[in-house]
């Protein structure tokens, strides 16, 4: 071979190489579409050409498995989680980046370590609380402990966003006359919006595939999407086409949601680590 | 209203919430470890018996041990495949092109998919009759064209395993392209004109420099293996026998299956104090890039 072969050859594996580790990424993800368009019968072999189907879609949402109510919990559990979180979380997040406070590195600390623990601790408590108060399998309940693995992330995002803004506009505001709550209103907001609308998305697709908590605290009212997975199981087995349809119900919009927000998604995951 | 105030009074919401909801249980709970804490039996919640919780799990609990072991032989293959994959990726990806954008763009999917999907899915693709992976495993290995693998305790360890790093190389891969893109390139570039090969600029420039990047995902990805439940209860629900059962898992069979909270708090107390390693060497990175 020459240079200039080898030097093809070369581009050639390594596109090649790429094209591979794609497909194995998508392969599970296609299956599950592939499925949810199929027949019961069909899906129980393994066939890539099959006359499609959306009976799967019109069943999951009729009894006894009614998707609706679970979509209707998930949507609302998820939304309301992140509409509670994302102001909170910016005059927190505001606070700890513009002003040097007495322990802030600890509450920071703090606040990035609640991250980490396991959601099963956290879980133990509430079910006992919630079951003395009457909080089991509603989605009040639900909406409290989510707020607990949505919190950090929306803090150390959103003070990511606003370490970004520079302070001239804000000082000259102040030396204007403006108090500090007008700043914040009337300059700090308007140009972090982007940011809280990615963190306010962030935290609704966390809050929204959270499994967990739902699980423990949840049975019949209150269940979400992805606990309602497991309704699909029938006597002889999983109902795979009924299970897929779900699937592509509780994964298709959180994939166009994920996509609106991809630039910040490493950022976020790392609260902070790695920009 | 003077900044001096009006400083701690912006947090004091987010700390409420955060106290009340991550702070508070994790107190009550240690709280719970101490007592007998039977959900079936009124009044145990507040019966102390001492440190007897975690020496029945040391002294007298083998299945204890089994998810201490099933976890540690999980978390230390998932976050060794999943960095080294990832990190074979993201060189491939690091040259950029077309295939790289498009890659990028696909690479997001898997973090919108709910992990107990992630579960679910591949309990499908390892279906014995018609699951799509078994079938490519049965051809590429002919011993295992028959076997069923999730009845296998060691095939059952396998496949939680590959749902796991099936799920994280699409974060660790972004993470670490933004890694791969912060080398300086004359460096590469010096190194290669004086006639390196390519391994020795990976290992004595690239690697170096991407040092800090690689630690703060081991460490995020530890956390996570060690926490993992969700994939483990659709997928094999600790099964077969106890053979994939994590300690989350463990945990939640005990307290809420067996309604042993006094028991299960004790455990998970157990699990949050590696966890307290982790994050002090998480919040180091976070802070020095401050």
């Amino acid at each position: 071979m020459t240079g200039r072969q080898r030097k093809q050859f070369w581009r050639a594996v390594h596109a090649a190489l790429i094209l591979v580790a794609m497909f194995v990424m998508l392969v599970p993800i296609v299956w599950i579409f592939l499925a949810a368009f199929k027949t019961h019968v069909d899906v129980y072999q393994l066939k890539l050409f099959f006359t499609p189907t959306l009976e799967n879609f019109g069943i999951v949402f009729d009894d006894p498995y009614r998707l609706g109510q679970k979509l209707f919990n998930s949507t609302i559990v998820a939304l309301v989680t992140v509409v509670i979180a994302i102001p909170i979380a910016t005059l927190a997040a505001y606070s700890f980046s513009r002003f040097s406070m007495r322990g802030e590195t600890m509450m920071l600390v703090i606040i990035l370590a609640t991250q980490f623990v396991p959601a099963v601790v956290i879980i133990l408590p509430f079910f006992v609380m919630f079951r003395d108060i009457g909080l089991l399998d509603t989605r009040v309940g639900l909406i409290l402990v989510n707020l607990a693995i949505v919190m950090p992330f929306a803090i150390w995002m959103i003070k990511g966003f606003i370490d970004g803004i520079p302070m001239d506009t804000e000082e000259a505001a102040m030396v204007d006359g403006s108090s500090r709550l007008q700043v914040i209103r009337n300059i700090v907001l308007p140009m972090a919006a982007p940011g809280l609308l990615t963190s306010g998305i962030f935290c609704f697709i966390i809050a929204w595939n959270e499994f967990l908590f739902a699980l423990i605290l949840t049975n019949k009212e209150a269940v979400t999407l992805p606990i309602g997975l497991a309704l699909f199981k029938g006597e002889e087995g999983d109902l795979w086409n009924l299970l897929s349809a779900a699937g592509i119900i509780i994964m298709a919009p959180m994939f166009v949601l994920a996509l609106m927000i991809r630039k910040y998604f490493v950022q976020g995951m790392t609260m902070g680590a790695v920009r | 209203m003077r900044d001096n105030t009006l400083k701690y009074l912006l947090v004091l919401p987010a700390v409420v919430v955060v106290f009340a909801t991550a702070i508070w249980p994790l107190i009550e709970a240690a709280r719970l470890s101490f007592t007998v804490g039977r959900l079936n039996r009124p009044g145990s919640l507040e019966q102390y018996l001492g440190w007897e919780n975690y020496t029945w799990a040391f002294l007298e609990e083998p299945a204890f041990w089994n998810s201490v072991w099933v976890t540690a032989v999980y978390t230390i293959l998932t976050v060794g495949l999943t960095t080294i994959m990832a990190l074979g990726l993201a060189l491939l990806l690091a040259p950029g092109g077309r295939l790289r954008s498009s890659a990028q763009t696909l690479l997001i999917l898997p973090f919108a998919m709910s992990p107990a999907l992630i579960g679910v899915s591949f309990r499908f693709m390892f279906n014995p009759e018609f699951g799509l992976f078994d079938a490519f495993f049965g051809v590429l290995i002919p011993p295992l064209a028959d076997v069923s693998w999730l009845a296998d305790p060691n095939l059952a360890f396998a496949v939680v395993v590959m749902a796991d790093v099936w799920g994280w190389i699409p974060f660790l891969t972004l993470v670490l392209i933004g890694g791969l893109a912060s080398v300086p390139r004359d460096t590469v570039e010096a190194a290669q004109v004086d006639g390196a090969s390519g391994w020795r600029v990976f290992r004595d420039i690239t690697l170096p420099q991407l040092g800090p990047v690689l630690a703060v995902v081991i460490i995020l990805k530890s956390i996570f293996s060690l926490k993992t439940f969700d994939q483990v209860f659709m997928l094999t629900n600790g099964g077969p026998g106890t053979a994939t059962q994590t300690l989350s898992h463990y945990i939640y069979f005990n307290g809420m299956k067996y309604g042993q909270i006094g028991y299960s708090a004790a455990v998970a107390w157990l699990m949050v104090i590696p966890m307290i390693f982790l994050t002090y060497a998480y919040a180091k990175f976070v802070f020095r890039k401050n």
